[in-house]
């Protein structure tokens, strides 16, 4: 069975929030996952612009991932969903995956 | 939907006379306009009569005693005053209730002095608040604020000065000193609110030979031994407990195991927000001849604390930054930020079920919608 490092999909309509888990790819998505490894916000923040450096600042998504947790599932054969193989990608775990017009 | 046509004209007797600042309408013209407009002014009305007692009492205190209250006088505030004994005008706006004063607020040199002393002249915002009397979180807004204010007015973008002049004419404002005058204080900057460990009465017995000060009485409200007898001879005064809180605030001695451990309650000198004060008081009473020296050695106090806040506060930030890693895609609207997060059975519980575990769990209801969860935002993230 594969293993996946996918997005579990919290929070309410219109608000959603999601655990980064390790879990057999065949599970539905609401299913207990083998692990929760980290956290994706993906509504974005502003940064409040009371202060003059923030002033241009961009919006920003929060992600906490337990970097130890993430490379031990990667080094047992755990595969990313997309998404989570960007996010991964950002963080430096894995090389970023090539878009399908860099690979024609 | 297509907006309802409203049939008939809809007239509000009240209106025109409430508006119109060049006529002076009287008594007199009311009849005259609810007779002509007797049935248009009234119309949601069941009351047969024309004019009930309350509607002709109103216009008739609008048109004689409240008349008064139509126009402002600039500088001074336009409040319902109590007429039967003409008392307590200046700053309670509610007659029926004497408790209720309107609090003055920052007159426009006021606050801009509060910026160029902070931003431009470099003094820190405790010395600031203790010069100008105003409380450390109010100078640390307005020098947002006025920060902001600047950056808008950079931009051109349109500001609501109208707005801000006529509300600075009807209100109390704290005026900025003129020189050679003495700054009238804003407001007390050294209240302490009541903390919730001394709601509870104990009733704790102590010996008439023994010395019970305010710091022995924080340990008994907080559980805490008393103190051992070396050490509580050493403290001469509450208030020399302060430096060493200001300096390192992890010194304070924790009690309580688990969920259930808290650091011993302060005596209100330490906990108020300018505890320097206090060795600033008892020093000038102590050395009544020597001002300046006074002076001087509060100065370094003052410098040698801030000094060591600043480099707290720096190392929080660094430590912060680190665990954060940002990142900017190319070509991306949006930044990331990653922050490290352990996922062990120490942050999430045996059963990854801990209610403070980070992330969102599984079999475990959300409370979000449950009485008396907070669901506004009631902070602001910098």
């Amino acid at each position: 069975m594969v293993l996946r490092i996918r997005l579990a999909r919290f929070g309410n309509k219109h608000d959603p929030f999601y655990n980064i888990v390790v879990a057999q790819a065949r599970s539905a998505r609401g299913a207990k996952p083998l692990e929760v490894i980290g956290t994706f916000n993906p509504i974005p923040k502003q940064p409040t612009n009371l202060y003059n450096e923030n002033a241009n600042a961009r919006a920003y998504k929060e992600i906490a991932l337990d970097r130890s947790r993430a490379k031990y599932w990667l080094g047992v054969g755990a595969q990313p969903s997309d998404p989570v193989w960007k996010l991964l990608s950002m963080a430096g775990l894995v090389e970023k995956k090539p878009a399908t017009y860099e690979k024609a | 939907m297509a907006p309802r046509i409203q049939s008939r004209r809809v007239s509000n007797a009240l209106l025109p006379y409430l508006t119109s600042p060049s006529s002076s309408p009287s008594v007199l013209s009311i009849p005259s306009l609810s007779s002509s407009s007797q049935y248009l002014s009234r119309q949601f009305s069941a009351t047969a009569a024309p004019q009930t007692k309350l509607r002709r009492q109103m216009f008739e205190w609008l048109s004689t005693s409240g008349a008064v209250l139509k126009h402002h006088t600039p500088g001074q505030t336009n409040y319902l005053r109590n007429f039967l004994n003409d008392e307590g005008g200046g700053d309670r706006p509610f007659p029926s209730n004497p408790t209720f004063t309107s609090e003055n607020i920052l007159s426009e040199e006021l606050r801009n002095e509060i910026y160029v002393l902070v931003v431009e002249k470099k003094k820190s915002v405790r010395a600031v608040s203790v010069q100008l009397g105003v409380d450390m979180k109010r100078i640390a807004a307005v020098v947002r604020l006025v920060e902001l204010e600047k950056r808008q007015r950079a931009q051109g973008k349109p500001i609501a000065l109208p707005y801000a002049r006529s509300v600075h004419e009807m209100v109390p404002t704290t005026p900025l000193a003129q020189d050679g005058e003495r700054q009238q204080f804003h407001e007390p900057i050294n209240d302490l609110p009541a903390h919730p460990t001394t709601g509870p009465q104990i009733f704790y017995p102590v010996p008439e030979s023994r010395s019970f000060t305010r710091v022995d009485a924080g340990r008994v409200f907080s559980g805490a031994p008393s103190l051992e007898r070396e050490v509580a001879e050493k403290i001469t005064h509450p208030s020399d407990l302060a430096e060493k809180a200001i300096e390192n605030p992890n010194s304070i001695e924790w009690v309580g195991k688990g969920d259930n451990a808290r650091q011993v309650l302060q005596p209100a000198d330490v906990r108020i927000p300018h505890p320097q004060l206090v060795k600033l008081e008892l020093d000038r009473a102590a050395h009544p001849e020597e001002r300046r020296e006074v002076g001087k050695r509060h100065a370094e106090r003052m410098e040698r604390q801030e000094k060591a806040e600043q480099e707290r506060r720096e190392r929080a930030a660094a430590r912060r930054e680190k665990s954060i890693k940002h990142v900017e895609p190319e070509g991306g609207r949006f930044d990331y930020r990653f922050s490290d997060a352990v996922f062990t059975a120490e942050t999430t519980g045996k059963d990854g079920r801990a209610p403070w575990a980070s992330g969102r769990r599984y079999g475990v209801p959300t409370n979000d919608r449950k009485r008396g969860v907070v669901k506004i935002p009631t902070r602001v993230e910098a």
